[in-house]
């Protein structure tokens, strides 16, 4: 753990880019996915009527946080190393922290709007559960996953320049197509395809972090033994496969970038 | 690799190959590699070819050549930062490289905040930089300017810190790129200085330099590095002799500074001992000595520019002999570089700074006390006193 100080150096560094050093800058941060919430709750609970969800802002809110703390994370991983290319090219640390600092700072407002949104669900449905306990795994177990593919997206990027164009350009279908702001099980277009289902369910690795977040978090309930199985293998596998990636192609950039 | 079987501060390069492809446009993208599978870019280039290199700890090498020769090529590889595609590379002890100034620097960072960064960049812990941090920060001579951001520096502020921040990483192997050519003449000295303190300690450093001064103080030993293979490799003077004839050759005998009436085929300055020299101190005796190639010279100018290109002196001659010599007394230049324009040859020399006297001629006047009528004459005419 030679390199722990250098961590927290970098991630200093990101936090004071990103915030410019003054807690305002965290507010736009919380701000954003509220935005997003109340926009979705106007459209799909009120004027399309879409939904029958209880509470549907704070479902939901969940889902977005972690979203947004997936999504962005890997569009600022991206282009860490590009933004680095001066410090990669002329000085020998580990490159792993570049993006993984970006990670951090993603997930230092994920705990933040965690920690806003938690108490809000407690309070309404007025009773506190031990199953918000897993969400202390299951935010390890996002945070992997997501530092994982932010390994693989960052390393990708610096060897092919269209990397973070084209996950831009696929981060907004699969918002829609993750179970964010409905419940598979409640899609009316669903029914007689049980195939489809199970795509929408098991296709996108970023939907059972989502309901698994959800059910600890809104229904404080123990999530579905199948999701919690697939939400610690593909953290492991994201990881791992993702470190492996990096590791394979890290020699090189220096020269690449 | 077994850098357990090297000593702290040793270096060692066997038959190092690294070559970079060469594209217009730097980044290839996921399109191109569906869409041209098997296209074929331009050939690679090798900018290091099989080259090795041994430094024992306590050398001091310095790296010339021209453009492209695999210089920094040769330092990122020895930094660990650009891998070999062929070949070995073992440094042993903790390498500090300083390849660009402000390279790891964030620029909204106060200096204090920058040396933190740098410190950990380099592998340091929180304790191990901070017990450093007042040593580092008086020896930039930052002053105040240590908490403001690094963005308000100048390049030699930029230079202070960082080359204060590599001096005190306690270095086994030090890497320096060009970079000690910005800072004033004072510090530099104390850089020196502070170097050399490492070196006698059993640290090694290597210096990338274009400028033969800079080498010729610093190290002993030079590597001449030409297309990417290693051309020389010995003591400071002969290398430094070895990169000018390699300059020379580019252009096909010389430097071709104008279209003079002479073909000089070798120039060479020597000391009164008749060795070969780069660095000169003022007042000392000089010799130019230079040999004829063909070509029935008729007329032969001898000229001496400083820095800017500005001739200092001019003399002509008509060569009596294929071998001549021009003999010089005592130097009456003052520190700094000089190009010697030996007909259609150029030379670089440099003269030592030494206290006495600034500018570019040594005036080899004396200071004294004196009575009022001796100091000034003509005191009572107008005008008299220059």
């Amino acid at each position: 753990m030679r390199y722990r100080y250098l961590f927290e150096q970098m991630v200093r560094r990101e936090l004071r880019q990103k915030y410019k050093g003054s807690w305002l800058g965290v507010v736009w941060y919380v701000v954003n996915p509220l935005v997003l919430m109340g926009a979705y709750a106007l459209m799909f609970g009120v004027l399309l009527d879409a939904v029958q969800i209880e509470d549907y802002p704070l479902f939901l809110i969940v889902g977005l946080i972690v979203w947004v703390f997936f999504s962005q994370s890997l569009l600022a991983a991206a282009t860490s190393l590009l933004e680095q290319a001066s410090l990669v090219g002329k000085v020998r640390f580990p490159r792993e922290t570049v993006p993984a600092s970006v990670v951090a700072v993603q997930l230092v407002t994920f705990l933040v709007l965690l920690v806003l949104v938690v108490p809000v669900t407690i309070a309404v449905r007025g009773t506190l559960e031990p199953e918000l306990l897993l969400l202390v795994p299951l935010v390890a177990c996002l945070s992997a996953f997501t530092l994982g593919l932010a390994l693989v997206v960052s390393v990708l990027h610096a060897y092919y320049r269209d990397v973070q164009p084209i996950l831009a350009a696929a981060l907004l279908p699969w918002f829609f197509l993750t179970p964010i702001f409905f419940r598979v099980q409640d899609l009316p277009g669903l029914e007689g395809r049980g195939w489809a289902e199970a795509l929408l369910r098991w296709g996108n690795p970023v939907a059972p972090f989502v309901e698994s977040v959800r059910d600890v978090v809104y229904s404080g309930a123990l999530p579905d033994g199948a999701a919690l199985l697939y939400v610690a293998v593909a953290s492991a596998v994201a990881l791992l496969g993702g470190w492996w990636l990096f590791r394979r192609l890290q020699a090189e950039l220096a020269v690449v970038l | 690799m077994s850098a357990a079987t090297l000593r702290s501060g040793e270096i060692l390069l066997e038959d190092a190959t690294r070559s970079f492809s060469v594209r217009a446009d730097r980044g290839t993208t996921l399109k191109e590699l569906v869409l041209r599978r098997g296209g074929r870019d331009a050939p690679p280039v090798r900018a290091l070819d099989g080259v090795s290199l041994h430094v024992r700890p306590g050398e001091t090498v310095g790296i010339v050549g021209r453009n492209g020769a695999g210089k920094s090529s040769t330092l990122r590889v020895l930094a660990g930062i650009v891998p070999l595609h062929a070949g070995r590379v073992e440094v042993g002890g903790r390498i500090v490289s300083l390849l660009e100034l402000a390279a790891g620097f964030g620029r909204e960072f106060s200096g204090r905040e920058n040396v933190e960064l740098n410190g950990a960049l380099h592998g340091l812990g929180r304790e191990e930089v901070a017990a450093r941090m007042d040593d580092v920060l008086a020896f930039s001579e930052l002053g105040e300017f240590v908490d403001a951001p690094v963005k308000t520096y100048s390049a030699g502020m930029l230079l202070r810190l960082g080359f204060s921040i590599a001096a005190h990483l306690d270095a086994d192997v030090l890497l320096l790129d060009e970079v000690l050519a910005v800072g004033d003449e004072g510090f530099q000295r104390k850089c020196l200085r502070r170097i050399s303190q490492r070196i006698a300690a059993g640290a090694t450093l290597v210096l990338v330099s274009h400028d033969p001064g800079a080498i010729e103080r610093v190290c002993e030993r030079v590597v001449v590095l030409d297309g990417g293979r290693k051309v020389f490799d010995g003591p400071v003077s002969d290398g430094l002799l070895a990169y000018h004839r390699l300059i020379g050759t580019e252009h096909g005998g010389g430097e071709s500074v104008r279209s003079g009436p002479t073909a000089v085929a070798d120039v060479e300055l020597l000391d009164e001992s008749g060795r070969t020299r780069q660095v000169f101190r003022p007042g000392e005796p000089l010799r130019v000595a230079l040999r004829l190639g063909p070509g029935a010279p008729a007329r032969l100018d001898l000229e001496v520019r400083d820095e800017t290109g500005r001739p200092v002196f001019r003399t002509t001659t008509e060569p009596a002999s294929e071998t001549l010599v021009f003999e010089v007394e005592r130097l009456a230049l003052l520190g700094g570089d000089y190009d010697l324009v030996a007909g259609d040859r150029v030379v670089r020399f440099s003269v030592a700074d030494e206290p006495g006297g600034e500018g570019v001629v040594d005036l080899r006047g004396t200071w004294r006390a004196a009575a009022p009528e001796t100091a000034l004459p003509g005191s009572a005419a107008p005008g008299g006193g220059r």
